[in-house]
């Protein structure tokens, strides 16, 4: 396996809410390895979106707080930087999708001008010009089908703003120079007449035109790690169906590393190169798509995939889980889903549940690590 | 780009696409927005009209003297005759072709006295309610934006609303006519004192719209990003505080412009020497019954200019939002499908 990108390490969040508090997240550990896509799936609730938010660090503390744990991007320990440090970050290492592209895109700016804003912000520091990024910074070049280095963009020295330098990238021909590649990124995410496009405000846009464009923005930045966070789930089906393919389509072309956050096991299949699945802030399983679908070993999972209706044949009453989502400030004795599980016993009721542990190679080859008590029990659950 | 393959050819221009709004330049494309919008609201179109006839006939009654006397070596006023000017003709006159309004009990024209107010009223409308845009704006920005409770920015935060608490607890204009007491009559001091009490409500509003706006999903998007928190505030947040300001300020001016004319009508503003509203109000309040044009002239002036700035300012989110700003436009010029794609 080659160097990771991306090492989440033992993250544990908290959100204090009133008087108390809840674990969003308990000792989630996660690892990305550069040009891999990995699928993050569970249902609402979970601790998907908590998940991709701490990456960059985006998450609003307070009422969060991040515990304990590591999110090492390209070598280097995100938690340990100080706050004003990771807009370097941003943006050219790890750029990010949201869920509502309705309200991602601000209503005051016409969409080119926001695009062009981030793009602006890579040029600047691929000049070495802002401050808080190591000059040799390269962008991740989209034409050539090659990894990125790991660009160390947070690590580098402090280096002061050149002002005038910074004056003259925002003269005229450096605006004319972000605006063609603003249309580039526009014609890149499949928009037919950038021109016109880059004069509309938001609110003039399709829910599926904003999305488009909210990955343009994204990938303007070229980063080394995109996080999809529901990228498709405010859409209808049918845009649904046409920014997946486009994703698709782009991850042939740009290559770049994904974590894909979803709640749809169908579209994690489709996207992803590995999946961790999660339950009430915890990784239950983790590991090649193809392994886990095949053979899940974690009741959950195993209980979620039966739970997809099958479109070729009509199956009656589809399976269902019985029970819902533990309250995340009331967690249940033990194992967090032994109140579900149909294979729970004693020791599931008594000791919290393991950390993912490695299992021995499945019906395909590879090798997935779960954290249940009994995953060789699993393909016989009733 | 490996993928830039759609040359970038020039799209012809559907009607009512944005294409030659680009080509007539934005500026341009926004003012003719404007105006079809002012055009499709007779009541913002009618406050607006006020508003610009009511400064610009300041400017001029304020700045041509002054010009004149630079240039010409004599002063020349836009206004028939002098202000308050005592004895220059029979008092009492009813409003005729040579005296608009009358004169009053002193035998000054009463046109020319309202008028040559306008400049100073205007004036202190204006920046009365700058100020406390300014000072308040910048307090709520911080006090908005970074309130994270437990550091040393949040102490901040707590401190400035506490002390806008505080001031905003006082009634407005007993505090201004307390603290005009307090520091003497004169046009400055009362000014002052008008600020004091004014700007707590723009700290107040400020920070609110702030605490809205800061966790819009487009705000954690630019943050995603990799904009920087002081961009983030100065474009993403203030660009939308725009418009709630805009309207407030708007609405504002005439507010102040009343305040004041009550704060100099009980004797504790501008001096007597001075024309201004409230002064002109008080000194002609014993002839409401013998010579009402007086008293009618300054209410109208005041009523009419407070009017057409809160017309304005009921207009200004219209225009000021870019949402509301091409539908408006469009159904102002109905059939042409406006500016929507």
């Amino acid at each position: 396996m080659p160097e990771s990108l991306l090492k989440v390490e033992h993250l544990t969040v908290d959100y204090a809410v009133g008087a108390g508090t809840f674990r969003a997240l308990n000792d989630v550990s996660l690892e990305l390895a550069p040009g891999r896509v990995v699928g993050v799936v569970g249902e609402t609730g979970c601790g998907k979106s908590t998940l991709g938010h701490s990456i960059p660090r985006l998450l609003p503390e307070p009422p969060a707080k991040v515990k304990t744990g590591k999110i090492i991007f390209q070598g280097t320990d995100l938690m340990r930087l100080p706050k004003w440090r990771m807009p370097g970050v941003r943006g050219t290492g790890i750029g990010m999708i949201f869920q509502e592209p309705i309200n991602s895109l601000n209503p005051a700016y016409r969409v080119g001008d926001q695009i062009a804003e981030s793009v602006r912000i890579r040029k600047l520091r691929e000049h070495g010009l802002t401050p808080r990024v190591k000059p040799d910074v390269k962008g991740f070049d989209y034409s050539k089908r090659e990894l990125p280095k790991a660009a160390d963009v947070v690590t580098g020295p402090f280096i002061p703003p050149n002002v005038s330098q910074t004056l003259k990238t925002r003269s005229p021909p450096m605006t004319k120079e972000i605006h063609a590649e603003v249309l580039d990124f526009l014609r890149l995410v499949r928009i037919n007449d950038p021109e016109r496009i880059t004069n509309l405000f938001p609110h003039e846009l399709s829910g599926g035109m904003r999305q488009r464009i909210m990955i343009a923005m994204a990938l303007s930045g070229k980063p080394a790690l995109l996080i999809a966070d529901e990228p498709t789930s405010a859409l209808d089906v049918t845009i649904q169906a046409q920014v997946l393919t486009l994703m698709k389509e782009l991850m042939e072309e740009v290559r770049t590393s994904i974590l894909f956050i979803s709640h749809d096991l169908g579209v994690i299949a489709e996207m992803a190169d590995d999946v961790g699945v999660m339950y009430a802030g915890h990784m239950v399983e983790f590991g090649p798509v193809a392994e886990i679908f095949e053979s899940p070993r974690h009741p959950y999972t195993k209980a979620l995939l039966r739970s997809i209706p099958n479109k070729y044949k009509d199956e009656g009453v589809l399976p269902s889980l019985s029970g819902s989502v533990p309250n995340l400030s009331k967690l249940p004795d033990g194992c967090t889903f032994n109140p579900r599980c149909p294979l729970a016993r004693d020791v599931c009721r008594k000791k919290p549940e393991p950390p993912l542990a490695t299992l021995p190679p499945g019906p395909l080859g590879q090798v997935h690590k779960s954290a249940c008590f009994f995953p060789e029990e699993v393909p016989t659950m009733p | 780009m490996a993928t830039a393959t759609v040359p970038a050819t020039k799209v012809p221009a559907a009607p009512g696409s944005a294409v030659p709004a680009r080509r007539r330049g934005r500026v341009g494309a926004n003012v003719l927005l404007v105006l079809r919008i002012l055009a499709a609201n007779p009541l913002t179109l009618a406050g607006f009209i006020v508003v610009v006839i009511v400064s610009v006939a300041a400017l001029l009654i304020a700045i041509v003297p002054a010009v004149s006397l630079l240039i010409l070596g004599h002063s020349v006023s836009v206004l028939p005759y002098p202000a308050l000017d005592a004895g220059a003709f029979l008092p009492g006159q009813a409003p005729s072709a040579a005296h608009l309004f009358g004169t009053d009990a002193s035998g000054a024209d009463v046109f020319s006295n309202v008028a040559t107010a306008l400049p100073t009223d205007l004036g202190i409308g204006f920046s009365v309610a700058g100020i406390s845009l300014i000072i308040g704006t910048l307090l709520g920005l911080v006090a908005g934006f970074w309130d994270a409770p437990g550091s040393l920015s949040g102490l901040a935060s707590t401190s400035i609303m506490r002390i806008t608490d505080i001031f905003l607890s006082f009634p407005t204009l007993v505090l201004a006519l307390a603290i005009t007491a307090a520091w003497g009559r004169g046009e400055i001091q009362s000014e002052l004192a008008v600020i004091v009490t004014w700007w707590p409500f723009y700290v107040r509003l400020t920070r609110g719209e702030v605490l809205s706006i800061k966790v819009q999903p487009y705000v954690i998007a630019a943050r995603a990003a990799g904009v920087s928190e002081s961009r983030i505030l100065f474009r993403h947040v203030v660009r939308n505080l725009l418009e709630p300001l805009a309207v407030y300020f708007s609405l504002d001016v005439g507010t102040v412009i009343v305040t004041y004319s009550t704060i100099s009508y009980v004797g504790v503003g501008v001096p007597p020497s001075i024309p201004e509203w409230g002064n002109l109000m008080y000194s002609y309040q014993d002839s409401l019954l013998t010579q009402p044009w007086t008293v009618l002239s300054v209410t109208a002036a005041i009523f009419i200019t407070v009017l057409g700035f809160s017309l304005l300012g009921d207009g200004l989110r219209d225009i000021l939002d870019p949402r509301s700003r091409r539908i408006l436009a469009s159904t102002a010029v109905a059939g042409t499908g406006g500016e929507r794609p």
